[in-house]
């Protein structure tokens, strides 16, 4: 061990709060070799996070505090030092000069007045006293390094000139400017486009192979750890639970905690050759059946054709609109009663617009759309809320979709009011129904959201949206904010539901691995229009349209045995889609390529 | 470009509505206008021959006419108590009011922003605790309250400076300041209080976003990432705060000039009040709406120069 | 920081319900006559144990007057907040919530009435519809209207797109209802810490307008018009000016205090 570059023994960190002192992590052990990537993996809380910034002694400035345990890095020269001891000046010398850190939100990691040529100069001129000319050739260099289009036009522009993953790459070559032994990446990847997440992933691999450096990798998901890692430690509620290289890990877990995590993560592919959807093998729970086919299957629910969704862009003293957003774009599909339809694409896509048309929460330019004989678009305010009994949907946001002033059973019952369907003693008891439904338990009525789960609250989302005995649901991005545990749940309860009440679900989601899980069909998403579309086994199993090509190659897979790092040259800078007033797009054409596969014909 | 065109264009129309609302004010609200200039013991013929003087009788919009195409062509009229045109008296009194309310504004920030900061960088310890505890009493207090306070310090006990008067500060500007010191303190006080408090609450919103963790782990010092990153992105929050504290400036020299006997802007306005000189107090109070509009426009165009993101627009 | 802020918040909360209560309940235990007699051998007297706070410049004792001044600033600024609710919360909640041609047309008013400054506008309606205590409430209680309904109207903006809004109306929950059930109850926090903060800015405008002679009108006593009639005697009874100037202070003071920790307390945004 006297070998390696960062020895952490007993890390113990604490944060003051309102009710005392609190320990964030405990009895953190682990090493870092050089050149070596640790990945460092858990759900929200777990305390990787605190354990990569006291490595930087960055906790002090969130109100954290090292209270005991040893980190020892061993610096350029050959001298160790133990970061816990060490004073302010020498922690200066070490960041982002010895160990370099990359963070999750490339949006907020740049600070927006100043030039991003003075963002990448500043550590070059505080560690290497490099200044003017050669410091910005340095910076320069370093754009080359992380392969930013117009490395020169960039230096001179503000970072909300700069997508997402552009921004990304710089905070990268921030950290990367004076060669560190470490890079520390907390999420590096997780705010961004898969495609988008392939590319960075990439970036560091490359970096780190070319340098030489360490890497300590935080983040949440298998899959990534998979790619990356060479060595893994599980973290669980500030412990550490299990260490060990990555094929290791993956194929002989040790602790129940690993094993739980890696059965919650759906594997790309996993379903290759399967009939209809699956739920999770979560582990301490039974073995779920698949659920039976539904009988009714085969009659159509929902018909959306040539759907057109578009946003006014307003400006000047008197509001004109100078163009428009073209959302949803001459969008078609069909959806049948028992059946899930997802569609994916990466955010912009149009994929929550199309849901949210659905429902005229939005409202939509052209276009039909037919729910078991109602004319959606043709209906006037009441018969639009007699409608919407029969479609309800399920947010994102856990903590957005539920009003923090009322009890829960109020919000659950609040369909129920408003349509007449039960009162007195017939409503108290159509709540506690619809609560057990979705497996929680009937006193939770009397509380308020804020003393639920993300995932109890989930629940209470969904119970909401079966109150009015829907027959189509739509669920935008409804698991994306949970941790994969909670998230393989509630995946299990939608399918579950499903079975039963043969309910139809419009699965809207930018995560492949889980779409290959619960759906029957799939649309792929992409500038407002379905560029592909076709059962599972036809999208992920025979893929057409070369943007279905390349969301499908850059989804990491949770297998260390399959990795594929690309190459991270590709850039394709996404086309807007905003258009002057009086465009006319093109209609989408497709071609059939096999029965109930279509291709869209334009380019 | 646009983003200036359409900002120009904005304050036009709301300047119009300014107008609007300062002739409906002064003209809707009940009473008799002869017979609130005049009073109640006035003779008939003479309210008689003031309402036909001041164009009483014709139709409401005729008046507005004849006003606004008055105040376009800078024929303010008469003033009743003064017997001068409007034109000249607010020329000179806006220029002395205006000393005051720079000099305030001056006072109050170049004490809030450090303040505030420090604060900021020590938030939820004992300097914080001061530095708030500070600023809320001095929010708390009236202007004309710590105007006296000052009189009695630095005019009675020390004195240092007058404790009432005025000079143009055309004419002899030293003794300007002399006057407007006092006044501009009495003002700066409560405005800093204000502004430490905005400046404090914008920098603990700046120091907690991701840019400033990066800086750190750059390995900047606490200097500069707290007086270079941190101030920077706050310069044009707190400028946009301070930029509306002008109105609330324009206001207080009402109470705070008629204390110091500083016959400017604000005491006009006073006076034009008190004594209900119909056609000053629509001149004073529309200019002054239309000086707050404006130095807010200025503000506005000048947030381009702190902030790259507004240009966009 | 708790221990700051609840100590703060409950020396707030006690000079609040403090003041209140004095307001409230003095005025039922002084006589009538009792603000106005003069005592004419002891004008401008110091503090005594006849007159804890000294007498003023007509021989009236000072402790009577500032907490008959308590219940005329208090009643004043109270009735005037009341009234910029009255009129700015529908007015907010309705720009906000249906947008649109009339919410530009409301804001574009609400922004022209803000160009004005509060304390000069509220001078001028004073003036112009001659000084009363009505009239003193109406001109501070217009003048404040616009800051309220802006502060409503963001609000507004900010809660209807919350997706449990869209999941009421997916689950066909009418306008009046989503009003009365999510938004209100949602922006209400925001409203009662705005009308906190209100309340102090009422009682320093009521003291200025007072100041001026253009709020209460003598013999009724008000802080504004005890430090205006101060003016003349600094020199030789400064308490005159303390006295009433305290008042205001502490007042003002205890407001602000627990307008800061309601707004921590109850702003979403500052619970990080």
């Amino acid at each position: 061990m006297t070998q390696a570059l960062v020895a952490i023994e007993g890390l113990k960190v604490a944060f003051s709060t309102d009710h005392g002192p609190v320990t964030a992590v405990e009895d953190v052990s682990f090493s870092i070799a050089p050149g070596e990537t640790v990945c460092v993996v858990g759900e929200s809380g777990s305390g990787k996070s605190v354990t990569s910034l006291s490595l930087m002694r960055l906790v002090e400035f969130g109100g954290g505090r090292i209270v005991d345990g040893r980190l020892r890095f061993r610096r350029g020269d050959g001298s160790a030092i133990d970061v816990t001891t060490a004073d302010a000046a020498t922690m200066r010398s070490l960041r982002g000069n010895e160990i370099g850190m990359i963070f999750q939100e490339p949006m907020t990691s740049l600070n927006p007045v100043f030039t991003i040529e003075r963002q990448l100069t500043d550590g070059l001129r505080v560690h290497r006293g490099l200044r003017g000319a050669p410091a910005r050739a340095r910076a320069l260099e370093l754009l080359r390094e992380v392969r930013i289009p117009e490395p020169e036009r960039r230096l001179k522009q503000y970072p909300h000139e700069l997508s997402g993953g552009m921004r990304q790459r710089v905070v990268i070559a921030m950290a990367m400017a004076c060669a560190p032994r470490l890079l520390i990446a907390d999420e590096p990847t997780t705010a961004l486009d898969v495609t988008i997440q392939a590319e960075i992933l990439g970036l560091i691999d490359r970096l780190k192979r070319d340098n030489g450096m360490a890497v300590l990798f935080i983040t949440h998901d298998m899959a990534v750890v998979a790619q990356m890692a060479d060595r893994v430690v599980v973290m669980y509620r500030g412990r550490v639970v299990e260490e060990g290289p990555v094929a290791e890990i993956f194929e002989r877990p040790r602790e129940d905690y690993t094993k739980a995590l890696l059965a919650a993560v759906p594997r790309l592919g996993a379903m290759r050759g399967k009939p209809a959807p699956e739920p999770m093998p979560l582990l301490g729970a039974e073995a779920e059946a698949a659920p039976p086919r539904m009988t009714e299957r085969g009659r159509r629910l929902l018909e959306v054709s040539h759907l057109v969704t578009r946003f006014p862009v307003k400006s000047g003293p008197l509001r004109l609109t100078r163009a428009h957003v073209h959302a949803v774009e001459d969008v078609s599909f069909g959806l049948d009663v028992g059946e899930t339809l997802a569609l994916v694409g990466e955010s912009g896509c149009g994929k929550s617009t199309t849901g949210r048309s659905i429902l005229r929460l939005v409202e939509p330019q052209s276009g039909t759309i037919g729910l078991d004989g109602w004319d959606i678009r043709s209906l006037g305010p009441v018969d639009l809320r007699r409608a919407r009994r029969d479609m309800q949907m399920v947010f994102q946001d856990p903590f957005a979709s539920l009003n923090p002033y009322r009890r829960l059973r109020d919000q659950v019952a609040e369909p129920l009011v408003n349509f007449g369907l039960a009162r007195g003693s017939a409503l108290d008891d159509r709540v506690a129904e619809l609560f057990r439904r979705v497996e929680l338990p009937a006193d939770f009525g009397s509380r308020y959201p804020h003393e639920l789960s993300g995932g109890q609250r989930q629940r209470v989302a969904i119970a909401r949206a079966l109150a009015t005995d829907p027959k189509l649901i739509i669920a935008d991005e409804a698991v994306s904010a949970l941790d994969v545990s909670v998230r393989a749940q509630i995946l299990n309860l939608m399918m579950r539901l499903q079975a039963e009440f043969g309910l139809s679900f419009l699965f809207i989601s930018h995560d492949m691995a889980v779409v290959e899980r619960v759906s029957h069909r799939i649309g792929v998403m992409y500038l407002g229009r379905i560029v592909e579309i076709g059962t599972r086994a036809q999208i992920f199993e025979d893929p057409r349209h070369p943007y279905t090509r390349a969301l499908l190659a850059a989804v990491p897979i949770a297998d260390p045995r399959q990795r594929r790092l690309h190459d991270d040259t590709v850039f394709r800078p996404l086309p807007s889609p905003v258009h002057p007033v009086g465009h006319v797009p093109a209609p989408s054409t497709y071609d059939e390529v096999e029965p109930g596969h279509l291709v869209l014909a334009l380019d | 470009m646009s983003f200036l065109i359409n900002r120009l264009l904005s304050t036009l129309l709301t300047l119009f509505l300014v107008s609007l609302i300062t002739f409906a004010i002064t003209n809707l609200l009940p009473g008799d206008v002869a017979m609130m200039i005049m009073g109640t013991q006035a003779n008939p013929e003479a309210l008689e021959g003031l309402r036909q003087s001041l164009g009483l009788h014709d139709p409401m919009l005729v008046q507005y006419g004849h006003w606004i195409g008055g105040v376009l062509t800078g024929d303010w009229g008469t003033s009743l108590i003064f017997k001068a045109p409007i034109g000249d008296l607010l020329a000179q009194k806006i220029r002395a009011s205006a000393l005051i309310v720079v000099l305030s504004m001056g006072i109050a920030l170049a004490a809030a922003v450090p303040l505030g900061v420090w604060a900021a960088v020590h938030r939820d310890r004992w300097q914080d605790s001061a530095a708030s505890t500070a600023s809320l009493l001095g929010v708390s207090l009236p202007d004309f309250f710590w105007g006296i306070m000052l009189i009695l310090l630095f005019a009675r006990t020390l004195g240092w400076l007058p404790s009432s008067g005025f000079a143009d500060p055309a004419i002899d500007f030293p003794l300007a300041l002399r006057h407007a010191f006092l006044p501009a303190l009495a003002l700066g006080l409560g405005l800093m209080a204000h502004l430490t408090r905005m400046t404090r609450s914008t920098m603990v919103g700046i120091l907690n976003q991701e840019f400033i963790r990066v800086a750190r782990a750059k390995g900047l010092s606490e200097r500069t990432v707290i007086w270079r990153y941190g101030l920077a992105n706050a310069l044009g929050p707190v400028m946009t705060i301070a930029g509306l504290q002008i109105g609330y400036l324009f206001g207080s020299i009402i109470v705070v000039e008629t204390l110091f006997n500083f016959t400017g802007m604000g005491w006009l306005t006073y006076q034009a009040l008190l004594n209900r000189d119909l056609p000053l107090i629509q001149a004073s109070v529309f200019v002054i709406a239309a000086v707050v509009m404006l130095t807010n426009l200025v503000v506005d165009l000048l947030y381009v120069l702190v902030d790259p993101r507004i240009r966009l627009e | 920081m708790r221990r700051f802020l609840s100590a703060k918040g409950l020396v707030g909360l006690t000079l609040v319900v403090l003041i209140v209560a004095i307001a409230l309940v003095a005025p039922l235990f002084i006589p009538e006559t009792a603000g106005t007699r003069m005592d004419m051998r002891a004008r401008l007297a110091g503090p005594s144990l006849v007159h804890p706070f000294g007498t003023d410049q007509l021989g009236r004792d000072l402790l009577v007057r500032v907490v008959l001044g308590a219940h005329t600033s208090l009643t004043i600024a109270g009735l005037a907040v009341l009234l910029s609710i009255v009129v700015g919360l529908p007015l907010g909640v309705v720009s906000g919530y249906y947008r649109g041609h009339l919410d530009n047309l409301l804001m574009r008013l609400v922004d022209t009435l803000l160009a004005f400054p509060a304390l000069l506008l509220a001078l001028t309606i004073s003036a112009m519809l001659g000084p009363s205590l009505q009239n003193t409430v109406i001109a501070i209680g217009v003048a404040f209207t616009p800051y309220l309904a802006r502060i409503v109207r963001g609000e507004a903006l900010r809660v209807v797109q919350m997706p449990y809004v869209e999941a009421a109306r997916a689950a066909g929950t009418s306008d009046p209802m989503m009003i009365v059930r999510h938004i209100l109850p949602n922006i209400m926090p925001q409203v009662i810490v705005q009308a906190t903060i209100s309340l102090a800015f009422a009682i320093l405008a009521e003291a200025g307008l007072s100041f001026l002679g253009l709020g209460t009108q003598p013999p009724a006593s008000s802080w504004g018009l005890m430090i205006q009639a101060s003016r003349d005697y600094l020199d030789r009874a400064p308490w005159t000016a303390l006295v009433p100037g305290a008042a205001v202070a502490m007042t003002v003071l205890g407001l602000n205090m627990f307008g800061d920790v309601l707004r921590d307390v109850l702003d979403p945004r500052a619970r990080a």
